[in-house]
């Protein structure tokens, strides 16, 4: 077990440098490095404004460089630009100081200053992973159990009526997707043209104390979308139980249909359904970014949006990390977990 | 109110008369003789009126207004871009002069100022018993440091160096030798290269906020010097800012009764969606938004929100390119122009907030308008005619613009006109972040003009020959040379003819399409005083505060 | 002139019908998934004895919770009735509860025979308003009638295509079961509606009323039915889903942005399960360091956030770069590489098709690969501009290389696992004894012996395609602004959506359709398929 996390660990290292590495090079690309320094300058910089802009900032290096820079195992630059400034990377993008460290890159744990925040990467990264997270926890907390109790109910007699439609109601979730039931929500449950008003359209104050007004509707709505599937696979896994040899020894036996729902199918029912609740996590990160846009909600999703359409290069290259990590720890976890629920299975 | 300024300009008075004969409209007036250094009081009593009152007046002390703006990065105010960036450092950082949506410059760190007869020299009297929130006095050497600082085209996206030019040396770069001299502690003189009105009016727009010497953008925030009346209190970029009253702190302006009521003031980010701001404004999140848009309008009405409606020069240019292909050619640039119908992307492109222009870039709302000159009249016929006669009838034009907003709602209905006429177009859209990029040299694209005071300030930013801004690639020594002189006082009726001129040559050439003049408006809750849209956007937060 | 209403002049005489039937309709539905928790009703287990009723107390519960749940959904229904929303909730709860007391005092069998009869009664009356609107002009039977007057050509095909089908079903395979499944033939109802309608609509222009681009004054966010204002001869005289902000026809949007939708999002999937099959086959097959690396590969493009990759793949910048090109450039050779090695392995002791046969097609194969890639004016112009048969617009192409991109390696890995699966298997190890190939294994005896899977999750993915694109669209990335796919349309919509309704729910409506139908036909598929 422990060779195979460590292992696990390794795999997800070098995913998580290549991937790196492959954004560096995109958000290095020169175009965008003009957008960036138009962003920061004045957004109608001349092209040579631009040019000594990005030479004064270690911009115009070797991507190599660069990347082993913000790996930390290269020395950081430290340029005397043309305007007569130096200017270093360790150097707390302020006047270079004697003392500052020769490397600092993620290894010594600088993760780099966003340019289109003004503030340092893990700084952002954390607060705004902790308002995610919040949003997340709720969606969890909502979704794995409503989803579950529909898939039990469904698969516990497939074929039936219930199972029908609730079936059939699970397809439909899962074809709308957030961007759809979100606006529809806003619509209906928040504009004064409709009336209702009973929740708010904007999670906006939901950032620092959210109530069940301004939190349920972004909740909601990714909710709705992700509990389709995995109702569905609940109910595939419940049926095949179901029709199991030892659950119909247990009905000859007399066992009432309670308690064999209850008692016997379930614990084998949850296996599948628990790796798809993992794998899931990583796929919400999507449905994240659309509501947190659509609800102005600031987390994790916002700041990947406001990243990637301003080329913040740092904040883009943690927040990937941050991707990678999350998607392979939930395989990580899924796998684990498969194991302690199904003793059948043994890690080679 | 304080009108210490008695200055009278003679030409003022020329003025007054033309107005009163008709032959000035009384905004014109009012922009004319304020920027020459007359006080609005004295303005409008040369015409025989009252000023009208501030608004401020009825507004009591204290109290939080929380802001939907767009919270963006500090930098040095001179590379300001953006009117949201100096509106919270608007807090702590104030202007010499300030332009108001009536037309008028009023005094603000000066205590008046006077231009010589043709224009050439000014003289900028200080405000006395002005202080630093640091304690120091504020002097006629700051003046001086900061214009020195405007004149400086060596730091990378200076725009206030394009307003000044008539103080700096084209050599070097640096404001001229000679050309500000500070004469004792409370005054300085301005001696211009040339007769320049736009100078006084150059200082009052956003980017001129004066700073302490020992200014650095790095320390801005954290060591907030200013004269200002509020202190930053925390700015979190693309979320949510605060500015807070200086408690202790003896801004010159309580005494002159200017106001600065509000004690606290929040700017919450909402993105750039407008369906997310209603959403906020529903949900009772914010009192004063920063910009009512399009459809909105009308939806905020319905709430039962105040509107706040200027009308302003703010407008946009759908314009060809003439240095790339076909648009060299005039004919091409005539039909472009003649096959859309101003008045319906008035309606389709900003939902009817705004009047239909006619394609030369120079209004009503300007001083100097000649409304004798009108634009080619629309007929699509005869567009796809001249198109066809160009030899460029198969070509498609490829009209770009930013991917949202009036630019795009404009943008796609000038689209759609075109192919009605026969003329085929193609459609691409850019986000902010790449479009500015390249605005001003794309072939074929939209690009918005904010308003300035006076007509021929544009025109002199974008369509003078050789002008970085001139996204037009027109080059027309005509034009340059009639721009001259319409710079250069006149009298009225005169300057009326010139302009005329240029109206009509700018609308032959078919250097752009330029199809109405925005009205801006702003909502707010009830019970809000002075928070009235600015015709500029300009930051007057003194003026904020909550009704007595 | 008039604006139309939704049913017009007819619908006085029809809608308290139609309202009656829908109303008994929802009432009987809910009471039968009430009814659903109280007794085992559906499929009986083994046990010969009635399932005991331990569970009847909490479910009973869970039902009428529900139930009433549902019963507040009636209540839009009888705003109409009241005007008043609490009332009509109130009334609704009453009702609700008498009629389901009553309900509960017949039979479980009774009650889903009168589900049944109100939806046959819905469905009767509604295709009144569509057949007589067929026939009569469009002020009679309002917009409905209308629409279903548009869309005369999609109902012919959909009739013959259904028709035909049914008749000859037992010829069909797989295809011809799907007709056994009611759910399975909904949603082939659903697809195939809206090819026929992306076909005729926007292959043929036979049922868009008005230019999808083309803007009438005066029609600016205009209610659906609205009169078309200064309309000459010629022109339809009605906006049937009125106009959105840019006064443009929202009915034909929708028709002709089904054209792109239709054609972008199953051809991007093609194109994922020739790059996903191409490379998972070999991967299972063969293992060891090909499989680890690939592996690796789709793992790395795996864990990247979906919407950072196509933040990143959108850009203009990176467009410029041509990064899109060069990526369209290998996933696009895939199929090529699919066709030939399929073929070879296939016919590769006949003589006569090495030499004639498989040169030509090689040949055509490669020139509509190059047309696909070679863009002249890009940075990958190969073909001159006469051999170079199409050109796809560059916002097009980047969106679905985007598309096929993030989808490839999801069909690798369950490829793959196929694979893996099905390799022990006794008929690959007797192919293996025969001498064949490996390819040929791989492509003529594994692949079919996976399709079942595999075509069921094809149309799933083409369904998380469609909302992929509608995704891009909500981020602006990708098609131009002006296009009338349904993603970008919404997204234009949204901001009004508290107002003026239709620009967002119709294509809202036509997305939510389309993926349902193929997810519905996927459910069909896989029960069908598990009968064998």
């Amino acid at each position: 077990m422990g060779m195979f996390i460590l292992r696990r660990t390794g795999v997800m290292l070098l995913t998580a440098i290549c991937l790196t590495f492959i954004v560096f090079i995109m958000t290095n690309l020169y175009p965008n490095l003009e957008k960036l320094a138009k962003n920061e300058g004045n957004f109608r910089m001349s092209d040579a404004e631009v040019a000594s802009y990005l030479g004064n900032r270690g911009y115009t290096q070797g991507k190599l460089q660069n990347y082993g820079e913000w790996l930390g195992i290269l020395p950081g630059y430290v340029i005397k630009g043309i305007d007569g400034k130096t200017r270093g990377r360790c150097s707390n993008h302020g006047a270079v100081l004697e003392n500052s460290a020769k490397y600092c890159g993620v290894i010594q744990g600088h993760w780099g200053f966003s340019s289109r925040f003004k503030e340092p990467v893990s700084q952002i990264v954390i607060t705004r992973l902790a308002l995610t997270g919040k949003l997340m926890f709720w969606v969890l907390m909502v979704m794995i159990p409503s989803a579950l109790i529909l898939g039990i109910m469904a698969g516990m007699r497939e074929g039936s009526q219930l199972d029908r439609t609730l079936s059939t109601g699970a397809i439909v979730t899962t074809a709308t997707p957030e961007y759809v039931s979100g606006v529809i929500f806003i619509a209906v449950f928040t504009s004064s043209a409709v009336g209702l008003k009973w929740f708010k359209g904007s999670a906006t104050s939901a950032m620092d104390h959210a109530t069940l007004e301004n939190f349920l509707l972004p909740v909601i709505t990714i909710s709705l979308y992700g509990m389709g599937y995995i109702a569905r696979m609940t109910r595939a896994s419940m049926a095949e139980v179901m029709t199991a040899q030892y659950i119909r020894t247990a009905r000859l036996k007399g066992v009432s249909f309670a308690n064999i729902v209850l008692k016997h199918a379930l614990r084998n029912a949850l296996i599948a359904p628990f790796t798809v609740i993992m794998l899931q996590i990583p796929w919400l990160l999507n449905g994240v970014v659309i509501v947190e846009v659509l609800f102005n909600f600031k987390g994790f999703g916002w700041v990947l949006v406001q990243a990637a359409s301003n080329n913040d290069i740092d904040l883009l290259l943690a927040v990937s990390v941050v991707g990678v990590v999350v998607v392979l720890l939930t395989q990580l976890i899924s796998d684990i977990g498969y194991v302690f629920l199904n003793p059948r299975i043994r890690i080679s | 109110m304080t009108q210490d300024n008695n200055f009278m300009h003679p030409a003022a008075e020329m003025y007054a008369s033309e107005e009163k004969a008709g032959k000035l409209d009384r905004r014109e007036f009012i922009s004319r003789a304020t920027a020459l250094g007359v006080s609005t009081v004295a303005a409008y009593g040369l015409l025989g009126l009252d000023a009208p009152a501030a608004a401020g007046g009825h507004a009591k002390m204290g109290g939080t207004i929380r802001m939907q703006m767009d919270v963006k990065a500090m930098k040095d105010p001179r590379t300001h871009d953006w009117t949201q960036i100096s509106i919270f450092s608007a807090g702590w950082l104030e202007y010499l002069v300030e332009y108001n949506s009536d037309g008028s410059f009023k005094p603000m760190l000066l205590s008046s100022w006077e231009a010589n007869s043709d224009a050439t020299q000014y003289v900028l009297k200080i405000r006395e018993g002005v202080k630093w929130n640091n304690g120091d006095d504020f002097t006629a050497e700051d003046v001086a440091r900061n214009i020195i600082g405007w004149c400086d085209k060596s730091l990378e996206g200076n725009s206030m160096a394009g307003r000044m030019a008539s103080l700096v040396d084209g050599d070097t770069g640096k404001a001229r030798e000679g050309a500000i001299v500070v004469i004792d502690a409370s005054t300085v003189h301005l001696n211009l290269l040339q007769p320049d009105i736009t100078i006084v009016p150059g200082m009052a727009d956003y980017p001129a906020q004066i700073v302490h010497k020992s200014f650095t953008v790095e320390t801005m925030v954290s060591n907030p010097i200013g004269t200002g009346f509020m202190l930053p209190e925390n700015l979190e970029v693309g979320v949510k800012a605060s500015i807070v009253r200086n408690e202790g702190f003896e801004w010159w302006g309580y005494a002159a009764g200017k106001g600065g009521y509000v004690d606290r003031i929040e700017f919450i980010d909402y993105g750039n969606d407008p369906a997310t701001h209603m959403a906020g404004f529903e949900a009772e999140e914010f009192d004063l938004n920063w910009e009512s848009i399009g459809e909105f309008v009308e939806l905020y009405d319905a709430l039962g929100l105040v509107k706040s409606q200027v009308a302003s020069g703010a407008t946009l240019v759908v314009r060809p390119n003439q240095d790339h292909a076909p648009y060299e050619n005039k004919m091409v640039r005539q039909a472009l122009a003649m096959a859309v119908d101003n008045e319906v992307l008035t309606e389709l492109g900003i939902s009817g907030l705004g009047v239909a222009a006619d394609n030369c870039h120079v209004g009503p709302i300007h001083p100097e308008y000649n409304p004798d000159v009108r634009r080619a009249p629309f007929d699509p016929v005869k567009a796809k005619e001249l198109m066809d006669a160009s030899g460029h009838g198969d070509f498609e034009h490829e009209l770009r613009s930013l991917d949202s907003g009036f630019w795009k709602d404009t943008c796609d209905s000038v689209a759609a006109q075109l192919r009605a006429a026969g003329i085929k177009v193609k459609r691409t859209l850019m986000p902010g972040s790449t479009f500015w990029n390249d605005w001003a040299k794309f072939p074929y694209s939209a690009t918005n003009w904010n308003h300035r005071p006076l007509g021929t300030q544009v025109l002199g930013l974008a369509y003078r020959s050789g002008e970085a801004w001139n996204e037009f690639a027109w080059n027309n020594a005509e034009f340059d040379a009639l721009l001259a002189q319409a710079n250069s006082l006149a009298n009225a009726d005169e300057r009326r003819i010139v302009m005329g001129k240029i109206q009509a040559l700018i609308i032959e050439e078919g250097v752009t399409c330029q199809p109405y003049w925005r009205y801006v408006q702003r909502h707010h809750v009830e019970g809000l005083v002075g928070v009235d849209m600015h015709i500029a956007y300009l930051p007057q937060i003194y003026k904020w505060g909550h009704a007595a | 002139m008039q604006n139309l209403t939704w049913t017009g002049t007819f619908g006085a005489y029809i809608n308290p019908f139609f309202l009656t039937a829908l109303s008994a309709f929802f009432l009987f539905a809910v009471a039968a998934i009430a009814r659903g928790f109280s007794r085992a009703d559906g499929a009986t287990l083994l046990n010969p004895t009635p399932p005991t009723i331990a569970l009847m107390g909490p479910t009973a519960f869970i039902g009428l919770m529900i139930w009433l749940l549902g019963l507040t959904g009636l209540a839009p229904f009888s705003i109409m009735a009241l005007g008043n929303i609490w009332l009509s909730l109130v009334a609704c709860l009453i009702i609700g509860l008498v009629a389901g007391f009553g309900l509960f005092q017949i039979s479980a069998k009774l009650i889903l025979k009168l589900v049944w009869g109100a939806s046959y009664a819905v469905l009767v009356l509604f295709s009144v308003y569509l057949i007589v609107g067929l026939f009569v002009a469009p002020e009679t039977t309002g917009i409905v009638g209308a629409i279903s007057k548009q869309l005369t050509p999609t109902w012919i095909a959909l009739g013959a295509t259904f028709a035909l089908s049914i008749y000859y079903k037992r010829g069909l395979g797989l295809y011809g079961k799907l007709f056994d499944s009611p759910i399975g033939m909904i949603g082939l109802a659903l697809v195939l509606f809206w090819v026929f309608t992306a076909l005729f609509g926007a292959g043929f222009d036979l049922i868009a009323t008005h230019d999808p681009l083309g803007q009438v004054s005066g029609m600016k966010n205009k209610h659906p039915g609205f009169a078309l204002r200064g309309a000459e001869a010629g022109d339809y005289p009605y906006y049937l889903f009125g106009g959105d902000t840019l006064a443009r026809d929202v009915f034909s949007r929708a028709i002709v942005g089904s054209g792109i939708v239709i054609v972008i999002a199953p051809a991007a999937t093609i194109f994922a399960f020739m790059v996903g099959i191409t490379l998972g086959l070999p991967a299972g097959y063969f293992g060891g360091r090909l499989d680890t690396v690939l592996s690796f590969l789709s793992n790395m493009v795996l864990a990247f956030p979906v919407i950072l990759l196509f933040f990143l793949l959108v850009t203009p910048e990176i467009i410029e770069s041509g990064l899109p090109n060069y990526l369209a450039m290998v996933l696009f050779v895939f199929p090529v590489i699919f066709v030939a090695v399929a073929q070879y392995s296939k016919n590769r002791l006949k003589s006569k098709f090495l030499t004639l046969k498989f040169p030509i097609m090689m040949v055509i194969a490669i020139w509509l690969y190059l047309s696909l890639v070679s863009e002249s004016g890009t940075t990958i112009a190969i073909l001159p501009p006469l051999l170079d048969l199409f050109d796809v617009p560059s916002e097009i192409l980047v969106v679905f290389v985007s598309v096929v991109f993030v989808n490839s390696p999801t069909v690798f890995r369950i490829v793959r696992g196929l694979t893996l699966d099905v390799k022990i298997r006794d008929y690959v190890a007797a192919a293996q004894t025969r001498g064949e190939g490996p390819w040929y294994i791989m492509l003529w005896e594994i692949l079919p012996n996976v399709r079942g899977p595999l075509i069921v999750d094809f149309c799933l993915r083409i369904g998380y395609a469609t909302i992929l694109l509608g995704t891009l669209g909500f981020f602006g990335l990708g098609l131009e602004s002006e296009s009338p796919d349904w993603g970008t349309t919404i997204n234009a919509g949204r901001k009004l959506l508290s107002v003026y309704l239709a620009p967002v729910l119709v294509p809202a409506f036509c997305l939510m359709s389309l993926v349902l139908g193929l997810n519905l036909l996927a459910d069909g598929l896989r029960e069908e398929s598990l009968r064998d």
